[in-house]
């Protein structure tokens, strides 16, 4: 089929939406008595909250700390000091979130408002890079000086065991949670289930429109 | 003559364009169920942005930016009632099928068909283009060079092409 034959098609097409589409008044009189946020403002009050918390266990391991200080076990001190840099980490990412919310415009022109809405999207795999990479630390925060001076050969080499293979763990997963990996099985199978769909497809869409940059710049260079 | 913004206007508005809002909607749902969803959020975002639109630009180039936004982030979405606000029971454009006919429907929707294969952009690159937007217009729409749109819709349509001669 030839171009012509394509747009005469449409054109027709056209004509038939013309005189056979019909607009319910009542139901778009009840859109605009509607009292709704935009849809991307809609996912504000749950990020908001998730930064309190954060906020708040934050803010009760740093007071904890700072007050067992002289008298904890440094594994302690260690380890919540990770946990808690690392829930710092969190909450910033969903601060950078609530503040892509804030900029993106959807009447804009659609290939900025895309990558801030995919960038948003794609940002929540970060927040489970950290949780990932602070599992090593609780299951170490408990040990102290006497679980050491006391312990037997078989409860050293089980801890040590647990320990490493959640390190290793840990760090594997952080390297490897990204895009580029996105159609492994592992992969898969964390991120199963329809809530992490949109950022697989946020991905996807990341990388179409880093593929369209790339075509703008060439032809600007040529 | 600026435009008034209140729901009398805006449903005017929506009258003028309500075909805007279903090619869109159908080149990014194929299901009529979830297009029904998309065409609401559709009209309800622009709803919402209405009072904030800007005159420098056509009132085109504003629903055609706000109807691809809703839609390309509404695909995403897997459960496609879940990512709306209040669905409503009925629908708010429907074709009255007695004047519709049969006769454009074949090829109609195996254009449809081809243009839901295509890349997110693609969708709306073509789409604006087969809507007649001069490539000034598809750019700005998009937020693209001219010369990257004309590249994409020479590509496209080739494709297009090929897809039409291999049925």
């Amino acid at each position: 089929m030839e171009e012509n034959e394509i747009i005469t098609i449409w054109k027709s097409y056209n004509r038939m939406l013309y005189d056979s589409l019909i607009l319910n008044r009542k139901n778009t009189e009840e859109i605009t008595r509607m009292k709704v946020q935009t849809f991307l403002a809609s996912t504000k009050p749950l990020k908001i909250f998730t930064i309190l918390v954060g906020i708040a266990w934050v803010a009760f391991v740093d007071i904890l700390i700072i007050n067992l200080f002289p008298i904890a076990s440094p594994f302690f001190l260690i380890s919540a000091g990770i946990q808690v840099l690392l829930t710092k980490m969190a909450i910033g990412i969903y601060l950078y979130q609530l503040i892509l919310i804030h900029q993106a415009d959807i009447s804009e022109p659609i290939l900025a408002t895309q990558e801030k809405i995919a960038r948003l999207q794609s940002s929540t795999l970060w927040v489970a890079r950290l949780l990932f990479l602070q599992l090593p630390v609780w299951t170490t925060f408990y040990w102290n000086k006497g679980m050491l001076e006391n312990g037997n050969l078989f409860l050293y080499i089980l801890q040590i065991m647990v320990t490493g293979s959640f390190a290793v763990m840990a760090v594997w997963l952080f390297r490897n949670i990204r895009y580029d990996n996105r159609d492994k099985k592992w992969f898969r199978w964390i991120f199963a289930g329809k809530e992490w769909s949109p950022m697989i497809k946020s991905m996807d869409l990341l990388n179409q429109l880093e593929e369209y940059n790339k075509e703008a710049t060439h032809e600007e260079d040529r | 003559m600026s435009l008034e913004r209140n729901a009398e206007s805006f449903l005017q508005v929506i009258e003028a364009n309500k075909g805007i809002i279903y090619k869109v909607a159908r080149s990014y749902c194929s299901s009529e169920l979830n297009r029904e969803d998309l065409i609401q959020e559709i009209i309800l975002q622009l709803w919402l942005s209405f009072h904030k639109y800007n005159e420098t630009y056509k009132l085109t180039t504003w629903m055609y930016r706000i109807a691809l936004n809703v839609s390309i982030s509404f695909y995403r979405k897997e459960s496609r009632r879940d990512a709306i606000n209040h669905p409503l029971p009925e629908g708010i454009l429907f074709l009255n099928e007695d004047k519709a006919g049969e006769g454009w429907r074949a090829e109609v929707d195996q254009l449809y068909l081809f243009i839901q294969q295509l890349t997110a952009i693609d969708r709306a690159i073509i789409l604006l283009y087969l809507e007649e937007n001069s490539h000034q217009e598809i750019a700005s729409i998009l937020g693209l060079t001219m010369t990257n749109v004309a590249t994409r819709v020479s590509r496209i349509k080739q494709q297009l092409k090929q897809k039409f001669s291999i049925l």
